[in-house]
């Protein structure tokens, strides 16, 4: 998880002691679209499909296996989930919930910007995989990207 | 007779004596009269002895005199004691009534008086600044009548046995009575000080407290240490300057008081030598001067007393000297029962410092129609809301409930047609049931919750807790209780019922959620003492904190060879867990997974030092004690710092039969063991029910264990039973046992009950999920739509298309308002709002 990679062996104690592990069934869902869940999770085993839904259906964006961390932006702050995480298998997973990430961050203050700077780092280096793939791009995609700018 | 009642800030300090008992103070008086008697009368036997008895050598009027003597002093001692407890209930009864008043007015007072008000403030107010006034108002009559009559009474002793001695010593009291007042005024300007003083630090320690999660987040320590430093140095130097004038009072009354001795032995020694005076009468003399100086004291402390009270107590009604801005109750009517319409004319409301917060606002609303307010934060949105709700009052326009001006109306009126559920609603201590029925009871203005008829019912009350979406978690609650033997035996076995039913129909399916009690199998998620006695403690010292000092259960550990693995079980345990949580604070989140509670932890960090150094056998039988109860804590479905040794596993399993047996023939009644048909009283309903553990705390989990466990308790009638018992879990102060959606759905819950013509929901549901929040918001569209009116301040704009009305609100003024069609349609604000600026372009 180089989500954690920043933290110091005490830190990380703390954090691995945190972690509950819990296990999904089959059309169990993870976190729902819409929902202010904050939680973060670390897949052990088994499949799981992002999926969104609007007006027109559900489609599927990808799916996710064994050794992703999934949700890490929602330990940060406030956020209600763009997607539905759903299990398509049995799943076993590390759960960190919003409280205990915060709580034990304010317990190493200066881990913060570390952490931080591991999610910039991802944003940026996520955007620029979409750049160099350019076949998978269309041109009214391209005129839409920019996460990287916020 | 309300109207005429002075508001108790007005009041003045002696009022209180005037309202304080007629009967009690008179009674003081005339025990003063009988003191001040009986403490002159020694005076008179003292001469009469050396005068009369002494000198003539009669001895039986040496024995008089000395009975006369001793029954004045016990006469005047126990009357002291009488006087003291009077004046203490007369003092105690105005401070609980000052206590009282003061604080009744300060709830009265409107919010923005507490914008600038730290709590801090009111407590020290209310509890300490009030202190010295009740304390004066006990001492107010009898002190200065019983001193000053004494003093009388010693003067013209004096005067009759010498007048010539008496005006001489007499003459330093003027002298005093100058110089004291000009000390006191001094004293009193530094006591203003430390008053003022006072106030702000206590206002500082309040926002430090509650903001306490800001100063950690920042570690801004040092910043709030500096400021509150400072203010206690000033404070000290305010102290220092108080203490010295009042030592000054003291000290200059004390020189003066000695002063006169001194004039009485110079005076009186010559006399007496020159054979002018008698050696009794010089004796008497001496002795009568030295009495006066006590009431004399007890004046002077009484007059200081009076000044500091004085100054604290009128310091304090000046703080709170602000009018309510509505009438409590109205005086020659009965509250109104009003119809939902709401009308708001040309509405503007000016803050304090002159800042505009609505301009111009006019809007109408028939009974039943609802109201969506909507806009950037800062547009005014929830400042509209609460003028409706009569929280501000507006600096000008109009704003009709079914005809009636709010700002005329009292607070009866309001609360008997309006329901509002604020942004960030208060859960008070007491139990779910108290907080539910909090809205009613006010409105009903009855102490007694559970008598009046007219209280909503428990089937009225579980509608709202189902409305609101908070039924599962209070039948959580429920589920969690642990049932008392002697009150629910009744239910148990009911329960029991529960359980067969349960296990038949969804064992299977929960199979994997739930770690039933199987007599040969090793439970993960329950300690390790269960597993090996695999039964519930029916007697104190079998209780799980008591089993590690239980000398019966100790000789079975070392029979059955368990001693020296819990230990070293323990001691991994220790070790493991200091080392993780070792430096973090007790907070809940970090001990939920711990076998070391938050306030053993220390202890258990000087037991981890000291087994670094010393082998297990050597440890001391404290430090053996302290990790054994730790080993018998473990659980290892949720302590996951250690594994479960294996060959502990099978140890455990041959000792739970060897348990079993030797207990049942020692000591039969000592355990119920884990059977089918038995209640287990040590466990939690819900664990009855599964006859097991949960294994998880994943919502989907919850969510379908919760299903299937309210299927199978309505198909056994207990359903209402269990959120009976639920509804008496205790939330905690500030409702802290509950989460922040919880919270809020209480809020509606204790609103939707009470049923009112008018709805004012501030961001009601800001705090809650997706789910909960359409449950509340298709409520609203169904049940309430026509039967109440409903003003919502609503941040979230996708559940705001089946409002009658739409308001846009920018900078304090509705830009627009129709229904949610014809606003998007217009392409204006809400199309702006929804779908952001560039896309309008």
């Amino acid at each position: 998880m180089d989500f954690f990679s920043a933290l110091s062996l005490q830190a990380l104690k703390v954090f691995a002691y945190l972690f509950t592990r819990e296990i999904f069934k089959p059309g169990d869902y993870l976190f729902h679209q819409d929902d202010n869940d904050g939680n973060a999770f670390h897949i052990l085993s088994g499949i799981a499909e992002v999926a969104r839904k609007d007006e027109s259906g559900e489609f599927c964006l990808g799916k996710y296996g064994e050794g992703e961390f999934l949700g890490g932006l929602a330990l940060l702050g406030d956020m209600r989930r763009l997607f539905s995480l759903k299990a398509l298998t049995d799943m076993t997973c590390l759960v960190m919930t919003r409280e205990k990430f915060t709580k034990a961050i304010e317990q190493f203050p200066d881990l913060m910007p570390r952490v931080l700077e591991t999610m910039v780092d991802r944003i940026r280096s996520w955007e620029e995989r979409l750049f160099l793939d350019k076949d998978g791009l269309c041109d009214t995609c391209r005129k839409k990207v920019g996460v990287s700018l916020i | 007779m309300r109207k005429t009642e002075t508001p108790v800030v007005k009041r003045s300090l002696p009022s209180w004596i005037r309202s304080s008992s007629f009967k009690l103070q008179a009674l003081l008086l005339l025990l003063i009269l009988i003191t001040v008697f009986a403490r002159v009368l020694p005076l008179e036997m003292q001469k009469r002895i050396v005068n009369e008895a002494i000198r003539f050598g009669e001895i039986q009027m040496l024995f008089l005199y000395c009975g006369y003597y001793l029954a004045a002093v016990v006469i005047a001692t126990g009357l002291k004691y009488l006087i003291s407890a009077l004046q203490n209930v007369i003092g105690e009864r105005a401070l609980a009534d000052m206590r009282q008043a003061l604080y009744h007015h300060i709830l009265t007072l409107p919010l923005n008086f507490f914008r600038k008000t730290q709590p801090g403030l009111v407590v020290s107010s209310l509890v300490t600044e009030l202190a010295s006034a009740g304390n004066f108002v006990g001492m107010a009559i009898g002190v200065p009548v019983a001193s000053i009559l004494t003093l009388f009474a010693f003067a013209g002793y004096l005067i009759w046995l010498n007048p010539l001695l008496a005006g001489i010593s007499l003459s330093i009291y003027p002298m005093v009575l100058i110089l004291l007042p000009r000390l006191q005024q001094q004293a009193n300007k530094a006591n203003k000080r430390r008053v003022d003083k006072t106030r702000t630090l206590s206002g500082k320690i309040g926002e430090a407290i509650s903001g306490i999660h800001e100063i950690h987040g920042n570690g801004s320590y040092r910043i709030e240490n500096r400021r509150y430093d400072k203010m206690i140095e000033k404070l000290y130097k305010i102290r220092i300057v108080w203490n010295l004038y009042k030592f000054s009072v003291k000290s200059v009354n004390n020189f003066f008081s000695n002063l006169s001795p001194f004039l009485v032995f110079i005076v009186g020694g010559y006399l007496a030598i020159k054979g002018r005076l008698d050696l009794g009468a010089l004796v008497a003399f001496i002795s009568a001067q030295e009495k006066i100086y006590d009431p004399w004291k007890e004046l002077i402390a009484f007059y200081q007393v009076y000044q500091d009270a004085s100054v604290r107590y009128k310091r304090t009604m000046e703080y709170f000297d602000e009018v309510p801005e509505h009438t409590l109750e109205p005086d020659d009517r009965e509250p109104y029962e009003l119809e939902g319409s709401i009308e708001v004319k040309d509405l503007s409301f000016l803050a304090e410092g002159g800042i505009q917060l609505l301009d111009g606002i006019n809007l109408s609303l028939k009974p039943g129609e609802q109201l969506a307010l909507v806009g950037f934060s800062g547009s005014g949105k929830s400042t509209l809301a609460q003028c409706v709700g009569q929280l501000y009052k507006y600096t000008g326009g109009h704003i009709l409930l079914g005809g009636e001006e709010v700002a005329d109306l009292s607070k009866k009126d309001m609360i008997n047609n309006i329901g509002f559920v604020s942004q960030t609603p208060f859960t008070f201590e007491g139990t779910i049931k108290d907080n539910v029925l909090y809205s009613c009871a006010s409105k009903l203005g009855s102490d007694e919750i559970d008598e009046s008829d007219a209280m909503p019912s428990l089937d009225d009350m579980i509608e709202a807790l189902q409305q609101t979406g908070i039924f599962v978690d209070v039948l959580r609650f429920g589920l969690n209780t642990i049932l008392v033997y002697d009150e629910h035996q009744g239910l148990a076995s009911k329960i029991i019922r529960v359980r067969d039913h349960f296990k038949r129909e969804f064992g299977e399916e929960l199979a994997d959620y739930v770690e039933f009690f199987a007599e040969d199998n090793y439970l993960y998620h329950s300690n390790i003492a269960a597993n090996l006695t695999f039964g519930s403690p029916n007697v104190e010292s079998f209780t799980l904190q008591n089993l590690a000092v239980n000398d019966y259960f100790l000789r079975f550990l070392d029979k059955a060879d368990l001693t020296r693995t819990l230990l070293a079980l323990g001691a991994e345990l220790c070790r493991q867990t200091v080392d993780i949580l070792g430096n973090l604070p007790p907070e809940k989140v970090f001990f939920e997974q711990s076998p070391i509670r938050a306030d053993e932890l220390d202890e258990y960090k000087m037991l981890a030092t000291r087994l670094a150094k010393t082998k297990l056998h050597h440890l001391s039988p404290d430090d053996r004690t302290g990790l054994l109860r730790l080993a018998l804590r473990f659980i290892p479905g949720i302590h996951k710092m250690v594994g479960m040794p294996s060959i502990l596993e099978e140890l455990i399993l041959e000792g739970r039969a060897l348990f079993k047996e030797s207990i049942s023939k020692d000591d039969p009644g000592a355990f119920t063991f884990y059977q089918a048909s038995e209640y287990i009283y040590s466990q939690t309903i819900l664990d009855n029910i599964f006859f097991g553990k949960t294994k998880t705390v994943n919502p989907q989990a919850e969510e379908r264990i919760d299903q299937s466990i309210i299927q199978v308790l309505i198909e056994e009638d207990l359903l209402e039973t269990i959120v009976e018992i639920g509804m008496e879990f205790q939330v905690g102060s500030k409702g802290d046992r509950l989460s922040g959606g919880q919270r809020q759905k209480l809020a509606i819950a204790r609103v939707f009950l009470k049923a009112p013509r008018v709805l004012i929901m501030d961001e009601a549901t800001s705090a809650l999920d997706n789910k909960s929040q359409a449950r509340i918001q298709s409520l609203l569209d169904t049940r309430w739509k026509g039967q109440s009116t409903l003003i919502a301040v609503v941040h979230r704009l996708d559940i705001i298309k089946s409002y009658d009305k739409i308001a846009v609100m920018k900078a304090g003024r509705i830009g627009e308002m129709g229904t949610y069609d014809d606003l998007v349609a217009k392409k204006g604000m809400l199309y702006e709002l929804i779908y952001g600026k560039k896309a309008s372009i």
